[in-house]
């Protein structure tokens, strides 16, 4: 198992280096510039120049990547261009704030999604089975950005369960899992109206075998059928499907923490976009890349534990 | 029954104690700005009405507007007690107030601090004002609170460059020289209000500065929060979590507000003016009657029916109305789409024509575009709009890839600046001396240049005049609309003076701003 996690981390090695080359030149190539973005339209050409020279923006481009990429493997990231800010403390401050709203809304996601989809297949095609397709349906077409504002005047405007600031005080989990409660659930929703679909398509697929059949047949218990024999092994594509969708949740975030003002990646992204932010921009989509590089290598390692036969 | 009883019981304690006989007026004052996150808190390179609002509340100039205005006529003292001049207008001597302190341990402002400081402000690796400073001969301290600036030419306004604005700003010589390129995260000024702490992306903590020369602010504790979603930072503030609120130039937006209980809208100046600048170079705007086709083609009052009445006004000149030299006497020419097709068809565009523009996605200004680009049509010109984002907007405009520029501003209220600025040679954009002069327009030099060393004011302002009467006639630039600065407070916050005006953009906090 663990030469299988270092051959795994060490196979990711080349993706993360093709990333930060990557994020370098897809930063440089978008048009805009950091020193408009930070001096504004009053700024004569002299002053523009003099802040290029401080970034280092009017070096060679392969004199730039040179000094990135060293700093890079040496794990600094360096200073943001706009705010001075250290790239690392920045990502320190708002990178444990994502992981915890993208855990619960896949909590939330696959404690719904999971047995509603069970429940689905079980009933297939009768009122359940449409009810939670219907359900899928609606999770499934509105957007983070509907669902989180149309959460915040239902239960902040209306019946002050909750603030519409969801900036949890430093140190104060009570208050921090209050305010993790309405943007958890507008990720999870969608999260399960996707493992909702998934489930019972697997399911459906499961106890259509003929071994399930034949366990039928040989009177196993229905409840033995369905836990043991069905879902354990209808899992798999449902596992395949909630590590992916971990990659959409942390891109989806961006929104939600828009949306709810919390911190977090999302909104650092975003602000360092909008300011041609360049080397902030590079940090993030580092940390993006490893995140759902660790995600992915979490995802082949429950395989294991789910079929003995990945293991072999 | 009992268990009502008991929780009735309990809800009255807990209302005695949630609400007590006189309750205090709250001091911590919320701010909801419309922000990923704050920029430069330096103040030198404090140029997004982000920065420049919260800047305003940390530091002092030696002159400034009388809170609440910005009419230069009602300049006052601020860091400098009094001052004099020569009578040809280039020596000036600043006496510095007694007992001015730096927030934190940097001890009196002195003469050294402001000769830093404005110097500082005039370095264009350390300023995006410098330019605004090209004037400045020698800038030197004579004693501890005494400072003399020489000036190699006149300037039509130094006062105005010496306010609680843009270059304006006093910084703590020790601070700078302490932080280097991180006083932008650690400002130190003389302000009502302190520097505490900065959360990225969430918000910038300020406390009263106590030892304020104008007296203890009576807020006590000040968050500046940014909240980038317009409908969560409405939400907040009607859910009574933002006391203060950065409004949106929309009618809807104001009427909605006004609407909700315990509220307060501020319309306030300056308007930004939206010009449409016309690049007097590129073909087909390089013929004169296609730019005069396009000033018949825009109607300015449906411009300002779309944006709202009480947000906008239509354009009167090609710089805000109320700056000094302003003069809505220009010979701006009212639609005529028949005369708009005239004039094209004259120049040799019968069928009309398509010009490609690029524009930016900022919602506010793309659908002022838009409309422009409705009124346009009806003559037969045909704007390309190709939108981009906001960072790629400026830099494209500046590498002049648009022949038409749609451009809102507000400047300090004088008319040299916006004229300088956007229709002086110097400041065509490519040149080694640009600013924002989009359109290429030289007519009004000479204007221009005796303006900014005439002593006579009535002459002055007439050479202003006629200069904005020379760009006009050329059509450098159509006028379209001002918009005017929205805000929202609840009904419990006081600023302390009547907001007519804020040249930060956003609404001044003093030691006078409080609860009631």
């Amino acid at each position: 198992m663990i030469s299988f996690i270092i051959r795994r981390l060490l196979a990711s090695i080349p993706t993360l280096l093709a990333v930060l080359t990557l994020v370098f030149l897809l930063v440089r190539v978008v048009p805009g510039d950091p020193a408009i973005a930070i001096l504004g339209d009053r700024a004569t050409p002299d002053a523009l120049a003099a802040l290029r020279a401080e970034l280092g923006l009017d070096r060679w481009i392969g004199a730039q990547y040179v000094d990135f990429l060293g700093h890079a493997l040496r794990g600094d990231l360096g200073t943001s261009m706009v705010t001075h800010r250290q790239v690392w403390a920045e990502i320190a401050d708002a990178l444990p704030h994502t992981i915890v709203l993208t855990l619960a809304a896949m909590v939330i996601g696959c404690l719904i999604g999971i047995p509603a989809g069970i429940w689905a297949a079980l009933h297939r095609n009768g009122t359940i089975d449409v009810l939670i397709r219907l359900f899928s349906l609606l999770g499934l077409s509105f957007p983070v950005f509907v669902s989180g504002i149309f959460l915040l005047i239902v239960f902040a405007l209306q019946l002050h369960l909750f603030p519409v600031i969801g900036n949890p005080r430093p140190g104060d989990w009570i208050d921090g899992l209050h305010k993790l409660v309405l943007p958890a659930i507008t990720l999870g929703i969608v999260m399960a109206a996707y493992v909702v679909r998934v489930t019972r398509s697997s399911m459906l697929q499961v106890l259509g075998e003929d071994y399930i059949r034949t366990a039928r047949a040989k009177g196993v218990p229905r409840r033995a059928i369905i836990w043991r024999h069905g879902f354990s092994n209808a899992l798999i594509p449902v596992v395949t499907v909630v590590g992916l969708y971990v990659g959409i949740l942390i891109g989806n975030s961006v929104l939600t923490e828009i949306v709810f003002n919390r911190p977090g990646l999302g909104k650092v992204i975003v602000s360092a976009l909008t300011q041609r932010d360049y080397t902030m921009l590079q940090g993030m989509m580092v940390i993006y890349c490893f995140l759902i590089v660790v995600v992915n290598l979490i995802t082949d390692l429950s395989y294991g534990l789910i079929d003995p036969r990945v293991k072999q | 029954m009992k268990l009502r009883v008991t929780l009735s019981a309990a809800l009255a304690a807990a209302t005695l104690v949630a609400v007590p006989a006189s309750a205090a007026p709250k001091t911590d004052l919320r701010v909801g700005m419309a922000a990923q996150d704050v920029g430069q808190l330096d103040p030198h390179r404090a140029v997004s009405t982000i920065d420049r609002t919260v800047v305003a509340w940390i530091y002092n100039g030696l002159v400034r507007f009388k809170p609440g205005t910005m009419d230069p006529t009602q300049i006052e003292p601020d860091l400098a007690e009094k001052w004099e001049s020569s009578a040809d207008k280039l020596d000036w001597t600043f006496h510095l107030r007694h007992g001015v302190k730096f927030h934190g341990d940097f001890g009196e402002l002195t003469a050294d601090d402001v000769v830093f400081s404005l110097k500082k402000a005039g370095d264009a690796k350390t300023s995006a004002f410098s330019a605004d400073f090209a004037a400045f001969k020698t800038i030197e301290a004579t004693d501890p609170n005494t400072v003399h600036i020489m000036l190699a030419r006149q300037v039509p306004s130094l006062l105005g460059l010496l306010t609680n604005y843009s270059g304006g700003y006093i910084v703590s010589r020790k601070a700078v020289e302490k932080y280097g390129a991180d006083f932008t995260r650690n400002p130190v000024g003389t302000g009502p209000f302190a520097f505490v702490s900065d959360t990225p992306n969430q918000s910038l903590e300020l406390a009263a500065f106590d030892g304020y020369f104008r007296g203890k602010p009576k807020l006590q504790h000040v968050s500046y929060r940014y909240i980038p979603s317009d409908s969560s930072r409405d939400l907040a503030f009607q859910n009574g979590e933002i006391d203060l609120i950065y409004g949106k130039q929309d009618q809807a937006w104001i009427n909605r507000v006004r609407a909700l209980p315990n509220s307060i809208v501020d319309v306030f100046e300056p308007g930004e003016l939206a010009n449409l600048n016309l690049n007097i170079t590129a073909k087909p705007l390089d013929d004169i009657r296609v730019r005069q086709a396009i000033a018949y083609a825009v109607n300015r009052p449906e411009l300002v029916k779309w944006q709202g009445a009480d947000t906008a006004r239509p354009g009167q000149s090609v710089i805000p109305a109320g700056y000094l030299g302003f003069s809505k006497d220009v010979g701006l020419v009212n639609t005529d789409v028949a005369k708009a097709k005239a004039l094209l068809k004259e120049a040799g565009y019968p069928d009309g024509l398509t010009i490609k523009v690029i524009h930016t996605q900022l919602p506010q200004m793309l659908g002022s575009m838009q409309v422009v680009q409705a009124q346009l049509k009806k003559a037969g010109i045909n704007l390309d709009i190709e939108v981009v984002d906001h960072a790629t907007f400026h830099q494209q405009i500046r590498k002049d890839l648009s022949p038409i520029v749609y451009y809102a501003a507000a400047r300090f209220p004088v008319a040299d600046i916006y004229l300088t600025q956007f229709f002086h040679t110097a400041s065509i954009v490519g040149k080694p001396t640009a600013v924002t002069n989009f359109s290429h327009c030289d007519v009004a030099d000479k204007e221009i240049d005796a303006a900014k060393t005439e002593l006579d004011t009535e002459k002055q302002v007439a050479l202003w005049v006629e200069a904005q009467k020379k760009v006009v006639a050329a059509v450098c630039a159509v006028p379209l609309a001002e918009a005017l600065q929205i805000w929202a407070h609840r009904t419990d916050l006081d600023y302390g003076y009547d907001l007519k005006a804020s040249l930060s953009l956003g609404p001044l906090l003093t030691e006078a701003t409080h609860f009631k």
